[in-house]
């Protein structure tokens, strides 16, 4: 989130897409309560009519997976109408020109030249989402004619093969309205579980080291810096792999680039993801991209059943030769594989049992008590994870760092992480002050989360990152250039230098800067800001009013990533085979996170003739997650009891059962030779449209029809069990994150 | 005997304890019901509270949390036949568990589904009633074990609210004695424009 949960309520207008903040975000909904109160419109565009949506002054349907389409008909609403902020564009963007050049693939003509009748324009568009020219000029008109206008989504955005191109789509229609910066408006994405953020933050992706600083050798050696640890030592531990890379050369006197194999260490080649992991157990080692194949597993607080392509899951659960499931529950990962050895169950304690700092979504963090001392053999995560580290032979190494051997635990760990994670600003951040926000939690104003009074006077609630240091309040919302940097100024992030590929600068101009600053205009990052471990130089930039990570511009095209203006593409499995020619997924990739994927060869334009229901999954308010912890309370189960399948009543009717009848949700071959099935009931509900059915996401125990009940420990099965929705959901990934692409599949409903 | 039959003397209408029920907070996360099932033990397939959702999936759905109101002039207290409901001075209907015979009177006079039944035998035959306290303990002595199997928890002789009210993610639910709880509503009036309606005029159309 670049603002607050709070800053919600000073919206004049909230857009959630892709969202269904009712039963993902329960206790967010107050502050959009309360902007719709305060006469803000509340939008929610979903293909569902979701509980949010009830709630909402107008739903717009749009088919899933069409988002960019939308968006870009809003664009030229907003347009054609003069309504861009012409400043913010000017002054704080790049990438304009291919903006537009995009925008004029879906037949929308030059909005400040022609004359053209705005709904003839948005036909296309139209076509593509399935919402009308007529709802696409009403969104657009509240979000420009009540500004600041937020927006708000979550993984209805995200879970495509071209998610991330979708999630900038977002940004940028903020950019255009000139909502960033601004109380009251931002991009505003909610994160699915507690701490997901500080999870992000302290590098769980298989591509950074904490604080996003990649897995480049420099990362390394910075981090090796703070741990105290040998790089050479660190070197050691990986192999090296093979890789073609382009590489500069002088031939004849020219320099040209060719490319070439080389040999990189497999430590600076990013790794394998949760949604694919399982590819790499039994795939043969010559498509690979690391030399062997994966040999043990441990799950760490994470449900298998929130894997699409399930079966395959189970294949590789049954294959490693080692399994660990470490959890305060019994999670379906040891219960799903056909095995009788080789699989550990290691019980970690709930939250109420350890201490620690967490990251809410809008990057506040906040330090955990416990409440009580760990009961039966529940062990903390960290006692787990410094006893891993003794066994493998590095303790010493482990729990320690540039201060010395770790005393206080977890409070040495954060002040380890204050030490490196500079690049965001996670410095000022420390365990003191986190407590003692805790302490004075009652001097903080709903509205803005700022201390109003106290010693705290000032200071951020939850010191958002950046926090540059233990004077700094911390950043609310994010790029501000109307206060200084050490109130939590900033403009956007100059990470990409001074100047595009193209030549065009990347700078701001004169006059578009954080207030008081001894540089008026644009800046790159500060000198060693991020890996001068001392402090000194982000010290030194604050104290000349700069912001360390620099003045920049942000990127309506991103150069260096596959589409860098984001482009619709029609989803893997496409109910709308007509629009694969125009707008076809990306082409198959080789080495994507070390395993193959593909993208064309499996968009097959014939499978809506054997499926043709979208598939969608999300949430249900009861549970979270894969439900192991919620599946056992009685109290949710009494209030969910049952899997089951949203479906229309003309569907339903189609199909032939009613309400609370038993069907079978049939999902394409894809890389398997039979569709794969689950048994569920029906729920028939006019939240979907005829044309797509819904399935929670949340339910295991039972497969292919049959209750696994049995395989649990004596008096441990849940309450609630089901047929996971994550054994249907189609094949597909996004090109950059690999996020399973779960909310826009096909299948088939057959009466059971 | 127990100490607080009555409740806490009530100097005016002002203090008697209230629920306000705003439908237009709802989100539907039933967390008062579950919040309530914790606190005070209730068996299962007894609802003290439920959220009830009219028109789902349409334009025009509506989600009602429906707890006991506690009403003034309570019809289930005027047709008990063994005065087992009564209402105390703080406004608060309980009703004694050792007195009631569980003929089911209250059920056919509340409006809202309140009174709870658990099957007592095989043959179906209801059990003594039971429904939400205002988590204020039942007519026995407070805070004693005997009070907690019969009636559940006691948050309002320790100056707590309900517990549903108390965990309700949007505020829909609020409760507080009257002076506080107009307050609110007024409060939220003063935004929105009036549209909260009191009382019967609210609950029955006018002849």
């Amino acid at each position: 989130m670049t603002n607050s949960m709070n800053d919600i309520r000073n919206s004049k207008c909230v857009m959630v897409i892709g969202e269904n903040v009712c039963t993902s975000h329960p206790i967010a909904m107050q502050h959009i309560l309360t902007a719709k109160e305060h006469k803000a419109p509340f939008i929610v565009v979903d293909p569902r009519f979701t509980q949010t949506a009830a709630l909402a002054d107008h739903h717009v349907r749009l088919r899933s997976g069409t988002d960019i389409a939308l968006i870009y008909g809003m664009i030229h609403v907003i347009l054609k109408n003069g309504w861009e902020d012409k400043k913010m564009l000017a002054d704080r963007t790049y990438g304009w020109k291919d903006l537009m050049a995009e925008m004029a693939k879906y037949d929308l003509p030059d909005a400040k030249s022609s004359k053209s009748d705005l709904k003839a324009d948005l036909k296309t568009i139209s076509d593509i989402t399935g919402t009308s020219p007529e709802e696409i000029i009403k969104l657009a008109t509240l979000m420009a004619k009540n500004r600041p206008s937020t927006v708000i989504w979550a993984m209805g955005g995200t879970q495509h093969n071209h998610g991330t191109a979708v999630v900038r789509s977002y940004c940028i229609l903020q950019l255009v309205l000139g909502n960033m910066g601004k109380s009251g408006g931002g991009t505003n994405v909610f994160r699915g579980h507690d701490n997901v953020q500080g999870a992000t933050d302290l590098g769980v992706t298989s591509d950074s080291l904490p604080g996003y600083y990649g897995v480049a050798e420099s990362a390394f050696k910075h981090w090796a810096g703070v741990w105290d640890v040998n790089l050479d030592w660190i070197k050691s531990r990986f192999t090296t792999v093979k890789k073609m890379q382009k590489v500069k050369k002088t031939v004849d006197g020219k320099e040209v680039e060719v490319e070439e194999q080389v040999s990189i260490p497999l430590m600076e080649k990013p790794g394998l993801t949760v949604a694919r992991w399982y590819e790499a157990v039994g795939m043969d080692v010559k498509d690979l991209g690391q030399p062997t194949n994966v040999r043990a597993a441990i799950y760490w607080g994470h449900s298998s059943n929130s894997e699409s392509q399930m079966d395959r899951v189970k294949g590789a659960l049954e294959k490693v030769e080692l399994l660990v499931d470490i959890d305060p529950f019994i999670t379906t990962t040891t219960i799903l594989p056909d095995r009788k050895d080789g699989v550990y169950m290691l019980p970690a304690v709930s939250a109420y049992e350890q201490s620690g700092s967490v990251t809410n979504s809008n990057r506040g963090i906040q330090w955990r008590t416990r409440v009580v001392k760990p009961v039966f053999e529940g062990r903390a995560d960290i006692e787990i994870l410094i006893d891993l580290a003794n066994k493998l032979g590095f303790g010493k190494d482990f729990a320690k760092n540039k201060n010395g051997p770790w005393k206080q635990i977890p409070e040495d760990i954060t002040r380890e992480w204050n030490m490196g994670m500079l690049s965001v600003g996670m410095r000022g951040q420390t365990p003191e002050r986190m407590k003692r926000q805790h302490e004075w939690a009652h001097v903080f104003e709903v509205h803005n989360t700022k201390a109003a009074s106290g010693p705290l006077k000032g200071e951020q609630w939850g010191l958002p990152w950046p926090c540059w240091n233990t004077k700094h309040p911390g950043t609310a919302i994010l790029y501000r250039i109307d206060v200084p940097a050490m109130q939590g100024g900033g403009g956007f992030r100059a990470r990409w230098g001074d100047k595009a590929p193209d030549g065009e600068t990347l700078l701001t101009p004169k006059g578009s800067a954080p207030a008081g600053g001894s540089i008026k205009e644009g800046y790159t990052a500060y000198k060693d800001y991020a890996t001068d471990v001392t402090g000194k130089a982000i010290d030194e930039a604050l104290s000349k009013g700069l912001n360390p990570y620099g003045n920049g511009r942000a990127r309506l095209s991103a150069f260096g990533i596959p589409d860098p203006v984001p482009t619709h593409r029609e989803p893997i499995h496409s109910p709308r085979p007509d629009l694969i020619a125009k707008w076809p997924t990306y082409d198959d990739v080789k080495d994507h996170w070390r395993v193959p994927t593909l993208f064309k060869s499996l968009q097959k334009p014939d499978w809506v003739k054997k499926y043709p229901i979208i598939l969608s999954t999300g949430r249900q308010v009861e549970f979270e997650g894969g439900g192991a912890s919620e599946r056992n309370s009685w109290w949710l189960v009494e209030l969910q009891p049952e899997m089951y399948v949203e479906m229309h009543p003309k569907l339903a009717a189609d199909v032939g059962v009613k309400h609370g009848e038993w069907v079978y949700v049939l999902s394409p071959e894809d890389l398997d030779d039979k569709p794969s099935r689950i048994k569920v009931k029906a729920k028939v509900t006019r939240r979907v449209s005829p044309d797509m059915v819904y399935l929670p996401f949340h339910w295991a125990g039972v497969w292919d029809g049959k209750s696994l009940g049995e395989k649990f420990p004596d008096g441990m099965v849940p309450y609630g069990l089901g047929e996971s929705a994550n054994v249907v959901t189609n094949y597909g990934y996004d090109r950059v994150t690999q996020m399973q692409e779960t909310k826009t599949g096909l299948c088939r409903i057959e009466k059971a | 005997m127990a100490q607080n039959v009555t409740g806490p003397a009530a100097p005016g209408p002002a203090m008697r304890m209230k629920f306000y029920v705003d439908t237009k907070r709802c989100i539907e996360c039933g967390g008062c019901e579950v919040a309530c099932k914790n606190i005070n033990e209730v068996p299962r397939g007894i609802s003290r509270i439920r959220v009830l959702t009219v028109n789902e999936g349409e334009p025009g759905e509506t989600n009602v949390p429906v707890p006991c109101m506690h009403c003034s002039n309570a019809p289930c207290v005027a047709v008990c036949p063994v005065d087992a409901l009564f209402t105390r001075a703080d406004g608060i209907v309980h009703v004694n568990k050792e007195t009631c015979i569980g003929c089911g009177y209250c059920l056919y006079a509340c409006p809202f589904g309140a009174p709870q039944f658990p099957t007592a035998n095989v043959f179906g035959s209801r059990g003594v009633m039971d429904k939400c306290t205002y988590c204020a303990g039942g007519p026995v002595e407070a805070f004693s074990s005997k009070e907690h199997a019969l009636y559940g928890s006691n948050r309002v002789a320790v100056g707590k609210l309900p517990a549903c009210a108390s965990f309700c993610a949007t505020k829909a639910l609020v409760a507080g004695d009257s002076a506080f709880v107009d307050e609110v509503a007024r409060e939220r009036d003063a935004v929105r424009g009036p549209s909260v309606k009191w009382g019967w005029e609210q609950a029955y159309k006018q002849a």
